[in-house]
């Protein structure tokens, strides 16, 4: 499936800002299941510098200065990106998890780095016994780790409440767990900790999600939102997605943007502002998809 | 033999004697049986010959020259807390030419194997893929930095590199730990030289130790090779004063004529670092790293840490040797490496490691926590990761034996699920050196730290000497010296040493920009002008305080002079979003001893005088080096006397008018001080800048305050007073118009006559001077936008028409003097702002850096 998506954030400051700098990551990846066709990435005012590289994860970032005083940023990416049906794979063909983790504890040379990297702890994804007594009913000796993945998955989203005021990004997971509320960013942080609490990888993936509105109406300009899952490693299938804020394996409606260890290192954008106070942010995220 | 050899002799027995190992440990002035070992005889003649009370008034000579030379000093520590502790010891710590010859090239094979270690991780990895080291350890360690992945510096990541070594009680050596992040407290080994040979310089002299200057001279040959430019601009990037290692940075930057620096001196542009001066951007070619790697760059790596420039990476990966170290090296200081060393040694140095590490378990490893929680006993329980370089500051650890029930379960379940981020380490107990105590030679535990840097040919070279420290083998494993005992290491080497050679190159670049007056670092200019703000918001704040609280205390004051008073005492305040609150206000006379109450003790403001007064130390102790001792003593008093210590404030009127008396005169000889005694160069302008914009402005919103809108007769006479005696101004109006109360007589006195040193025109024609005279400003045809500001502002004064200024409209209003004043209290602050973009590094006041985050919403 081919997919339009435009990405606007807007910035307003309440006093001007004489100088930033920012990093960005908005452009998609492309990989064998998704192409990313055209990209581009307009930013008002003009950078004075722009640095366009792959960060450590493979991620393409972009670096930019800005040197003329303003009131206002805009950062507007737009995207098509195609995206091919995923196989759903079969859950009873991935090891336990007990052999994935015990496989990742020690390197020999035959498990690929890029993979044991995502089985250590990171700020957004600490383990604390909360996560690890949420983890354990999951799993089960011997279950195979995509299955447990994926009880993981529904378990957070059946018994956890979507609340957009309920955190922020500095919340620990420790007090998601307490409120069981939060953000997509949220639910992914709490299944990264599980999987890595048991030993085994676990990656952030930020994008977007293909929304539909409601029944009978019209979906709204502007009312699609970046989004955030998880990626569970097995020996058999390699990389698989989850999304535990819709308790769903993606198929074919995610669109991904970048793999981090957690948010800190897949922010859309972040930033050092000389001057500017009192910021407030105007996200537009429109998936569409394109007509054959 | 001669006679004179044999009394020596007889001295060195007598000095030592008495003098006991610790059995079954090794010592290094004795051996096993008590004899002395030969290379000390020298050193033992030397000291024997001295009589006991030079000896003891050199030992005491000793500690003085280390309270002078600021060491211990901590300038930002709590007043009531003792500074560090750090002495010397008269007797140092001598080792032999073979022994020391055995120790570098130990050393030497240390460096070369953290550099291949570093170029690995943070190049192909192997050593992670193939498990040789644990990916976990590394992964799982906040110093391993990766976008600093595959930044590949030419000339390699460590230019400074150093290990604290101990030998066990069988007299072995050991690692205890690696530092590979910052020149380690290189400053502190140097300045224990320059103090101890300043003192017993000639028996190091006499007993032939190796001196330090070549490896300095080295050092510096290799970073003119790094820059790779001949004379090239060389910075010390430090954290600043409050960081504990800051004394070692100054001491180093100074003795190598490196510019120190902070991360707001510096800033990314073009794709290169410059420093920022008065005369605008300098471009650097090389800066010595004192910071962490970690917070170098707010914008990439750490985004709390703002101790490197914004954009500092990119920078680097643009120019990959500008830093030494190299951006993420501090990861070669995990401990959890020491039981990997002796493979990687042979892997990648295809060598023997020659003296390992003490005995340590990395407990990210199941089979490592295993042994360790079966044999706990013994073991001390440390971070994998430690962050500071400040010689005798290693943390201590965790000894299980030592804890409570509930402590002891915590630290095991700690283990289980942190275990990644903590080592487990035997204690092997250090060997003893001889130490200088009043009561003769003891024997006390050590380790010391050596010092190594890559050379311009592109290996490494030792310092031959180092600290030697005090350590307390009951409570610690590593460089932890909780008594701050230091000693001076000698080699004593085999040959006659080199002959005297000095680092001071009289045509270097650095010694130019000392001395040249124009070259004032930026973050300077910035704090002298903010001292002279809050030593004038002090000044004003105090004044207030002292009129409106005499007043009262009087009680004689008619109710019409309360207005005023009132008034003053509420500007700070309304400028803070601080309205009165609504409690108070039951007569004029309780609001203002509330509001000057809150005014001298909350912190809650940040115009009140608690607040004011840490503003002033802060920015004092940040620009010390431009006064005269006395100077600085003047303003410290506020902060060391602790009499201006919010709960140590008196509550009686009577109390606090004598204080505030003491207050005023303490500023008045710090100003006139600073006016006797500092040079006329810029840092005086801007200090006398900044004291300018901050009386003008007070003066405006004072009389905008009282006389904006007119009031009864009464009351009008009654502010007339008070602002004459708030501005020390009664004498001059009564001498020249007698008693005749007029508001424009007044207005002429406070606004427009140049030669009252207390009207706002003679503050603006001071400004104004100053600004014509700053390196960047135009002559009259080329004004720049402060020049013609600060004179537009000016000329409004000298424009005004007082009469016409005193008239009041329908309403009670005097439209004209609002205008007036309202322009100067537009126009000062933005005179500020335009003088702060062009001269400073904006690290006062609002305009600072703030991060930016957005934030998924789904």
């Amino acid at each position: 499936m081919m997919f339009e998506v435009s990405h606007r954030t807007t910035y307003t400051y309440a006093k001007p800002v004489l100088q930033s700098q920012h990093l960005v990551h908005m452009r998609p990846r492309s990989g064998p299941r998704q192409a990313v066709h055209r990209h581009s990435l307009l930013v008002e005012p003009a950078p004075t510098a722009n640095v366009l590289r792959e960060d450590y994860f493979g991620n393409s970032s972009t670096l930019m200065t800005i040197e003329d005083e303003h009131s206002e940023l805009i950062v507007h990416a737009r995207s098509t990106v195609e995206v091919r049906e995923n196989d759903v794979p079969i859950r009873g063909l991935s090891s336990p998890w007990e052999q994935v983790a015990s496989k990742a504890r020690r390197a020999d040379g035959e498990l690929d780095i890029d993979v044991l990297q995502f089985m250590t702890a990171s700020r957004h994804t600490r383990i604390v016994p909360e996560v690890i007594d949420y983890a354990t009913p999951s799993f089960p000796q011997g279950r195979p780790i995509l299955e447990a993945a994926l009880d993981l998955t529904q378990r957070i989203y059946k018994e956890f409440i979507f609340d957009s005021t309920a955190t922020d990004i500095s919340t620990p997971v420790s007090h998601v767990l307490q409120e069981r509320r939060g953000v997509c960013q949220d639910f992914a942080h709490l299944a990264i900790s599980c999987l890595r609490s048991v030993g085994a990888p676990a990656r952030y993936v930020s994008g977007y999600l293909l929304t539909f509105p409601p029944p009978g109406m019209e979906k709204l300009q502007g009312s699609d939102a970046s989004h955030a899952w998880i990626s569970v490693w097995s020996p058999e299938a390699g990389w698989v997605d989850f999304d535990p804020t819709n308790g769903i394996i993606p198929t074919n409606e995610h669109i991904v943007v970048a793999y981090g260890r957690d948010y800190d290192d897949v922010s859309p954008i972040s930033g050092v502002l000389l001057g500017g106070s009192r910021q407030a942010m105007d996200v537009a995220v429109d998936v569409a998809v394109q007509k054959p | 033999m001669s006679s004179s050899m044999l009394a020596a002799d007889v001295g060195t027995r007598e000095f030592a004697q008495g003098y006991r190992g610790r059995p079954g440990v090794f010592d290094e002035l004795v051996d096993d049986s008590g004899t002395i070992r030969p290379h000390w005889q020298s050193l033992l003649r030397e000291l024997g010959a001295i009589d006991p009370a030079t000896l003891a008034l050199r030992m005491e000579q000793l500690n003085v020259r280390v309270r002078e030379t600021g060491i211990a000093y901590d300038l930002f520590s709590d007043p009531d807390s003792a500074t560090q502790p750090w002495r010397i010891d008269l007797v140092p710590l001598i080792i032999t030419a073979d022994e020391w010859r055995a120790l570098e090239r130990a050393m030497i094979q240390r460096a070369r194997l953290f550099e291949r270690i570093l170029a690995d991780l943070y190049g192909p990895r192997n050593m992670l893929a193939s498990g040789a080291i644990p990916h976990q350890l590394v992964f799982s360690d906040p110093s391993y930095l990766r976008p600093c992945h595959d930044l590949r510096p030419t000339r390699g990541y460590l230019q400074f590199f150093a290990c604290d070594i101990a030998r066990g009680h069988d007299g072995r050596w050991r690692i205890i730990d690696t530092h590979t992040e910052t020149p380690a407290g290189v400053g502190y080994a140097l300045a224990n030289r320059m103090i101890h040979t300043g003192i017993a310089g000639n028996i190091f002299g006499t007993c032939g130790a190796l001196r330090l200057v070549s490896f300095f001279q080295q050092l510096q040959a290799s970073l003119t090779r790094r820059a790779n430019r001949a004379d090239p601009a060389i910075a010390l990037l430090t954290p600043g004063q409050r960081s504990n290692d800051f004394f070692s940075h100054a001491y180093l930057a100074r003795y190598l004529g490196l510019m120190l620096v902070e991360g707001g001196d510096l800033r990314v542009a073009a794709g290169g670092v410059s420093l920022k001066t008065l005369h605008g951007l300098m471009p650097l070619d090389l800066v010595v790293r004192c910071i962490a790697g970690a917070v170098a760059d707010p914008l990439e790596l750490d985004s709390t840490g703002f101790a490197g420039p914004v954009g500092l990476l990119q920078a680097v990966r643009e120019q990959p040797d500008f830093m030494a170290n190299a951006l993420g090296a501090a990861l070669a200081e995990n401990r959890g490496l020491s039981a990997y060393l002796p493979q990687l040694a042979e892997t990648l140095l295809g060598e023997d490691l020659l003296i390992p590490d003490g005995p340590r378990w990395w407990l990210g490893d199941a089979a490592n926590r295993q042994h360790v929680l079966a044999n706990l006993e013994g073991m001390v329980i440390r971070p994998a990761h430690e962050g500071t370089a400040r010689p005798g500051r290693a943390i201590p650890g965790i000894d299980p034996v030592r804890l409570q029930r509930d402590e002891h379960d915590a630290l095991l379940r700690e283990i289980e699920i942190r275990g990644a981020s903590l080592i487990a380490e035997e204690k092997v107990g250090f060997g003893t050196t001889p130490s200088l105590t009043p009561t003769g030679l003891t024997a006390k535990p050590y380790a010391l730290r050596l010092f190594v840097t890559s050379t311009s040919k592109g290996d490494f070279a030792v310092m031959p000497g180092g600290l030697a420290m005090t350590v307390d083998p009951d409570m610690s494993v590593s460089l932890n010296a909780p008594d701050g005992e230091s000693r001076d290491v000698w080699v004593i080497g085999d040959a006659a040493p080199p002959p005297f050679t000095t680092l001071w190159r009289p045509a270097s670049a650095a010694a130019r920009i000392e001395r040249s007056p124009q070259d004032l670092p930026s973050r300077a200019a910035d704090n002298l002008y903010w001292l002279g703000r809050y030593t004038e918001r002090a000044d004003w704040l105090m004044r207030k305080l002292r009129v409106c609280l005499g007043r009262l205390l009087e009680n004689t004051a008619p109710r019409q002079e309360l207005r005023a008073s009132r008034i003053a005492l509420q500007l700070p305040l309304a400028k803070d979003d601080g309205k009165v609150p609504p409690e108070w206000q039951p007569t004029d006379a309780r609001l203002i001893e509330q509001l000057a109450h809150n005014l001298m003790t909350s912190m809650d403001w940040a115009y009140g005088l608690p607040r004011t007064l840490d503003n002033i130390h802060r920015v004092a102790g940040l620009t010390r080096d431009r006064f005269s001792p006395e100077a600085w003593h003047m303003l410290n008093d506020f902060y060391v006397s602790g009499r201006w210590r919010a709960d140590a404030l008196p509550s009686a009127t009577a109390d606090s008018l004598r204080l505030l008396d003491d207050g005023l005169r303490l500023l008045a000889a710090f100003n006139g001080l600073t006016h006797e005694n500092v040079t006329r160069d810029f840092g005086w302008s801007f200090l006398d800048m900044g004291r300018r914009v901050q009386r003008a402005y007070g003066l405006a919103e004072l009389l905008l305050g009282i006389f904006g809108k007119a009031d009864s007769g009464e009351n009008e006479s009654g502010s007339l007073l008070f602002a004459l005696e708030l501005t020390d101004s009664f004498i001059a109006y009564r001498s020249r118009y007698r008693m005749a109360s007029a508001l424009p007589l007044l207005l002429d006195l406070l606004l427009v006559d140049e030669t009252n040193p207390r009207s706002i025109s003679f503050q603006l024609a001071k400004l104004a001077d100053h600004i014509d005279a700053l390196p960047q400003s135009g002559g009259s045809g080329a004004r720049i936008e402060e020049q013609r500001l600060a004179l537009s502002l000016l000329t409004d004064v000298r424009l005004a028409d007082v009469s016409a200024l005193a008239e009041v409209d329908a309403e009670g209003r005097r439209i004209g003097l609002q205008k007036l004043l309202g322009e100067q209290l537009e126009g000062l602050p933005r005179l500020s702002d335009v003088i702060g973009r062009r001269y400073f590094n904006l690290v006062e006041k609002d305009a600072r850096w703030v991060r930016l985050r957005s934030r998924e919403q789904s």
